[in-house]
């Protein structure tokens, strides 16, 4: 990202540490501040000490699982309005319903998505968010 | 003087003797008359008795008819005796086979497995122990009583269904709690729809069968579920070090990482397959439906399709309509599937000839047609019946072939049909085959899985 002032801060909550670390990998690459959280609570705990620009996040996960962290974050006056991004396998219908209810802006399947689409959908994300 | 006296004597005397003779006449004369008239009246008698003895004989003779006709009806009433003896004891032989019959019948009814209850206008009349023991409620409880006092209750909700205006009805499925789910079937005793004999309704218990396809579908959804996590770490890592985005790398190792990507990515194909299988028979399987543009849809992916069969050498051809047509409820993603399945289908047992691909939209009866020609091998006619089954296979194409999970069809005939669309094909081996599917625009026709 060619933004050096202020670069966007993204904060990835997954449990799975390979994915995790491949996603910091790229985003970071891509000139983001990405911050990591391996289960729900820890992620809830980060943005209380800082309000992300964006959140990736997978749902099934031990501690806190996706959908409380969203349920939480919806909850918040601070959060409400961060931009969420689900990553996640274990999708079912009636949760991708249950999802956009919730006003999350996408889901993505994590084996149908390459860490690059990662990205074009984090940027896409961002621009409308930021519109 | 003498003289005088003498003559005076006699004449006395033959006066006396005239006077005899006269009296005697007389008496003679009486006596006769009584003789005649006793001879008349001896002719009389005679005369009578001749007709007493006519008429005696001719009683005798009509009682000995009279009795011969009783001897006659004597012997005839003895052969309908012997008859009648007779009707009796087949009669008694029937009615105790027809008894043994009847306690054939009950020991079955009593021992069945199925709850059985037979409802004889709008009343329980037959209750077997199995219906006891799902209802919790002994015979003499419900057999008897009008159907619709047990509403309210599961029992009632079940037999409400026996006074619906279609009074046949076929699997339905009633959870009556966690532990018995029942399949209850109500068949007309008597005439298909008068239901003269009353109706039958069967109460299969199918909760372990539920259960093991509950437990077998949880099996592969999160053996699938689980299976996608290392391959989306595999697919992540493989498309980063491809990318050169971790270190330069030679051609040599970058076709060896596209082979492996492909690889990947055909394993991830299967456990998709899989995933959705599983999906469909759990019944979680569409999203919300929303409305789309049915043509964009369709383009998004025959497009692309198209460039990938000429690659193959293949011919290709794709009609659409000119004109606009009207939004379609779908879940995108899952008609997209299946359009993608059936494509995919069809180049892989192509290898000569080409691919037409035509979509059409009819306003009568207001939804679009897919129809996917190929010049492939065909599917042989014994096999046809089985082409959307799941896991199948055909025998021409597994020679050729071993790749495939045999999901493909089955998944877009789910997902066409969850649209209340159609499916079908029209198959020669050697030849190829032409898929045809429909889908109804213009508000939800068909029905959502729940």
């Amino acid at each position: 990202m060619e933004n050096t002032t202020t670069a966007k801060k993204i904060l990835i909550i997954e449990d799975e540490v390979i994915l995790l670390d491949l996603l910091t990998k790229k985003l970071s690459r891509e000139g983001y501040e990405v911050k990591t959280a391996q289960n729900g609570k820890e992620g809830m705990l980060m943005m209380a000490k800082e309000v992300p620009d964006l959140v990736l996040t997978d749902i099934v996960m031990p501690e806190k699982n996706g959908f409380a962290v969203i349920a939480e974050m919806k909850q918040s006056e601070l959060l409400k309005n961060v931009p969420i991004i689900i990553i996640s396998n274990s999708g079912q219908p009636v949760d991708f319903d249950k999802a956009r209810g919730l006003g999350v802006f996408d889901w993505l399947i994590k084996t149908e998505f390459d860490p690059q689409k990662v990205v074009e959908k984090v940027k896409q994300v961002l621009t409308r968010a930021s519109q | 003087m003498k003289n005088q006296n003498f003559s005076a004597t006699n004449n006395q005397e033959f006066e006396e003797v005239a006077k005899t003779l006269i009296r005697r006449d007389f008496e003679l004369n009486r006596i006769k008359e009584k003789q005649e008239s006793d001879l008349v009246e001896l002719d009389r008698i005679a005369k009578m008795l001749v007709r007493r003895d006519l008429e005696i004989s001719r009683l005798q003779e009509q009682r000995e008819a009279e009795l011969r006709e009783i001897e006659a009806n004597a012997s005839d009433l003895e052969e309908t005796k012997a008859a009648l003896m007779n009707i009796l004891n087949d009669v008694e032989e029937e009615r105790k086979k027809a008894e043994a019959e009847r306690d054939k019948t009950l020991i079955i009814i009593k021992n069945f497995a199925d709850g059985l209850l037979l409802i004889e206008l709008g009343t329980i009349v037959l209750f077997n122990p199995q219906a006891s023991e799902f209802f919790a409620l002994a015979e003499g409880e419900a057999v008897g009583k009008k159907v619709n006092q047990f509403v309210g209750q599961p029992l009632g909700n079940i037999l409400e269904l026996t006074q619906k205006k279609d009074r046949q009805v076929f699997r339905q499925e009633f959870t009556i709690n966690d532990n018995l789910i029942l399949e209850v079937s109500i068949v007309c005793v008597g005439g298909a729809n008068l239901c003269s004999g009353g109706q039958l309704v069967i109460l299969h218990d199918i909760t372990r069968e539920k259960v093991i396809e509950r437990l077998k579908t949880e099996f592969v959804s999160i053996a699938a579920h689980q299976l996608r996590t290392p391959l989306s770490a595999i697919k992540w890592t493989l498309s980063m070090l491809a990318g050169g985005e971790v270190g330069k790398i030679t051609n040599d190792q970058k076709e060896l990482l596209d082979k492996t990507y492909r690889s990947n990515e055909r394993m991830i194909g299967l456990v998709n397959d899989l995933l959705n299988t599983a999906r469909i028979e759990e019944g979680k399987f569409l999203a919300k439906l929303i409305k789309h543009d049915f043509i964009k849809i369709v383009n998004e992916i025959v497009i692309p399709f198209g460039k990938e069969v000429e690659k193959k050498g293949l011919l290709f051809e794709y009609q659409k309509p000119a004109e606009a047509a009207p939004s379609v409820e779908v879940d995108a993603e899952k008609i997209s599937l299946a359009i993608q399945n059936i494509l995919d289908n069809s180049l892989h047992y192509t290898k000569t000839g080409g691919i037409k691909v035509s979509l059409t939209f009819d306003k009568q009866p207001n939804e679009f047609l897919l129809t996917v020609a190929d010049s492939g091998m065909g599917i042989s006619q014994k096999e046809q019946l089985r082409i959307f089954s799941k896991f199948f296979r055909a025998s021409s194409a597994v020679k050729m072939e071993t790749e495939g999970s045999g999901l493909g069809l089955f998944i877009a005939k789910n997902i066409v049909e969850a649209h209340g669309g159609k499916i079908w094909f029209e198959s020669e081996e050697g030849k190829g085959t032409t898929l045809y599917f429909t889908l109804p625009a213009g508000g939800l026709a068909g029905k959502r899985f729940k």
